[in-house]
């Protein structure tokens, strides 16, 4: 196998190349999906070694340039030491869900998961973030002739909060090794349509991989590139910049220039308001803390369909602790947490999300935002 | 309570911070008066903790540090991926008593915190029986979500309550302290808090 790097430099160009990443079995590394090759953009694709020779005399054909940036594929794999710890439990391609990992890894498991469950999954770009990345959600979707019902997750709005995204791509993984066999997991597809998001802020997560892992906001610049980052959690539009937040970029629970203000909120909240008549229930995973919370965070009034909420949640609460006595404590954000305004959750609900919470993840303090890797399994299992 | 400010009574249980097992339950009463002033706090504990068990593994302990030559020094604990070296976990965890001192001067009726990370630990050699650890710690606050960084000195012997020197990035001087930073001497250290540790 090798990897190729190519920089497309005309239209033509992009066409073919993404005409060959349709046609033939070919592994697009960057970008994720053939409608994402552009014209002066990298586009790295590994080759299957039968392929090699066909590949190049298409390129060469069509003055197409490349360069060779992996020879040998095979032998790198062989060679390649993964970092230690964790128990072996593998999905595509051996990934360990139980460590954490970066987000270029995140984007190649997206398209793994996506290649191994075709009949299931399907990916989809969401828009950009601030830094110009892609935000990429998974859509688990049973094929039938029912208009069915959506349940939306995301996970990674704030960048510390590792265990998070960790979490999404647990869930995925358990849902895709079950579905056939697990009667319950069979009977939700059968209704429901699962759409995953699982790193929303994908320039903070990376920021925290990089640079500081205690980072919590995204990366846009603001006063001239003196400050940086909002807190999305409260760029929403719900009662956005009320109450629970600062109106200086220093803060960490800065709100941004306005509602909506960032790239990131934007994406998700006009595709949740475009499809929301079809949602019936929005989920956000934070950590830390061991919450499940109800609207709202900016007002004490409860929202219409309380008494439900509140019910609901106390029974995945009941079966979260049922797994290993892990205990969650159950209410509204602005009643056993602090007042807060624009955030997603309280938004969903606002337009009209009958179903919305908030899950804060393990633990309680002891490691915080620093949970360990053996507490990855434990957690998502008791979550799931 | 009118006229005064905000009186709590609370009923909690505790637990080992690391282990999770139950340590006892508690019966507390917390008064804010109006104004800054740290609150009256009346509280009575019932411990279920095994005193025998806590007092070898402090000596276990205090022991294999005392036998050091060469200070113990490290960085980020936990680390990124939330790892403890377990040597270094009661270096960690006497950071964890000394910063619950820092935070119950600064917690407020609207303020609170919990301690993130260990940015550094370093030990001053004493002559004297003493153990003494100099600490940049992370504290999380909430619900500001920031995350302030304090300088902490601590110096124990097991069976004595611990002395606890800090200085947070947002104040403006050492508390407790008469004469500032003094490298392995045991001047100046005024406030104490009894630990069980």
């Amino acid at each position: 196998d090798q990897v190729l790097h190519i920089v497309p430099k005309t239209l033509q160009q992009v066409q073919h190349l993404r005409h060959l990443c349709n046609t033939l079995p070919l592994d697009l590394w960057k970008p994720l999906l053939p409608e994402d090759i552009s014209t002066g953009e990298d586009l790295h694709m590994r080759v299957p070694g039968p392929l090699v020779q066909e590949v190049k005399d298409s390129l060469d054909e069509h003055l197409i340039s490349y360069n060779i940036l992996e020879q040998d594929v095979g032998a790198l794999l062989d060679q390649s030491v993964r970092r230690t710890g964790g128990s072996p439990r593998r999905g595509p391609a051996g990934y360990n869900y139980t460590q954490y990992h970066p987000m270029d890894e995140i984007y190649q498991w997206m398209t793994q998961v996506k290649e191994s469950n075709s009949e299931l999954v399907t990916l989809h770009d969401l828009g950009k973030t601030s830094e110009n990345r892609t935000i990429y959600y998974l859509q688990i979707s049973q094929p039938s002739n029912k208009n069915k019902k959506i349940i939306w997750m995301d996970c990674g709005i704030h960048a510390r909060e590792w265990i998070s995204p960790a979490f999404c791509q647990w869930f995925v993984k358990e849902i895709l090794q079950n579905y056939k066999s697990d009667p319950k997991i069979s009977r939700f597809l059968q209704n429901l349509d699962l759409y995953i998001l699982p790193v929303l802020n994908v320039d903070g997560y990376i920021y925290s991989w990089e640079k500081e892992r205690l980072w919590r906001k995204n990366r846009s610049p603001h006063m001239n590139g003196t400050c940086y980052g909002t807190d999305l959690n409260r760029n929403f539009n719900s009662s956005w910049g009320s109450i629970g937040v600062s109106y200086n970029c220093s803060s960490n629970i800065f709100c941004g220039s306005g509602p909506e203000s960032e790239p990131e909120t934007r994406a998700v909240a006009h595709f949740i308001e475009r499809k929301k008549e079809d949602i019936v229930c929005y989920l956000t995973i934070h950590s830390y803390g061991q919450y499940i919370l109800t609207p709202y965070g900016s007002t004490t009034k409860p929202p219409s369909n309380n008494e439900e909420l509140i019910q609901v949640a106390e029974k995945a609460a009941a079966a979260l602790m049922g797994k290993y006595g892990t205990s969650y404590q159950v209410g509204s954000t602005s009643s056993i947490l602090y007042s807060n305004s624009g955030s997603s959750r309280d938004w969903a609900h606002m337009i009209g999300i009958p179903f919305s919470y908030t899950f804060e993840l393990r633990d309680n303090g002891t490691h915080g935002f620093l949970l360990p890797e053996d507490q990855i399994e434990p957690t998502c299992e008791e979550t799931m | 309570v009118p006229g005064v400010g905000h009186k709590y009574y609370l009923q909690f249980t505790t637990e080992d911070y690391r282990s999770r097992d139950s340590a006892g339950s508690c019966l507390a009463t917390v008064l804010f008066e109006q104004g800054n002033s740290p609150p009256a706090v009346t509280i009575s504990c019932v411990d279920t903790k095994d005193e025998k068990q806590i007092q070898e593994e402090d000596n276990k302990f205090y022991q294999k540090i005392k036998q050091q030559t060469k200070p113990i020094m490290a960085n980020d604990i936990p680390d990124s991926y939330g790892n403890i070296e377990p040597a270094l976990e009661p270096v960690w965890a006497l950071a964890v008593v000394g910063s619950s001192k820092i935070m119950w001067e600064k917690s407020t009726e609207n303020l609170s915190y919990s301690m993130a990370q260990v940015k550094s630990a370093k030990q001053w050699i004493r002559q004297d029986d003493f153990v003494e650890f100099d600490y940049t710690v992370l504290l999380h606050e909430i619900p500001t979500q920031e995350m302030i960084s304090c300088h902490l000195r601590v110096i124990w012997l097991p069976g004595h309550p611990m002395k606890v020197k800090h200085f947070c990035a947002s104040e403006n001087q050492w508390f407790e302290e008469t004469s500032g930073m003094e490298s392995g001497s045991a001047a100046g250290i005024l406030q104490e808090k009894e630990q069980n540790f």
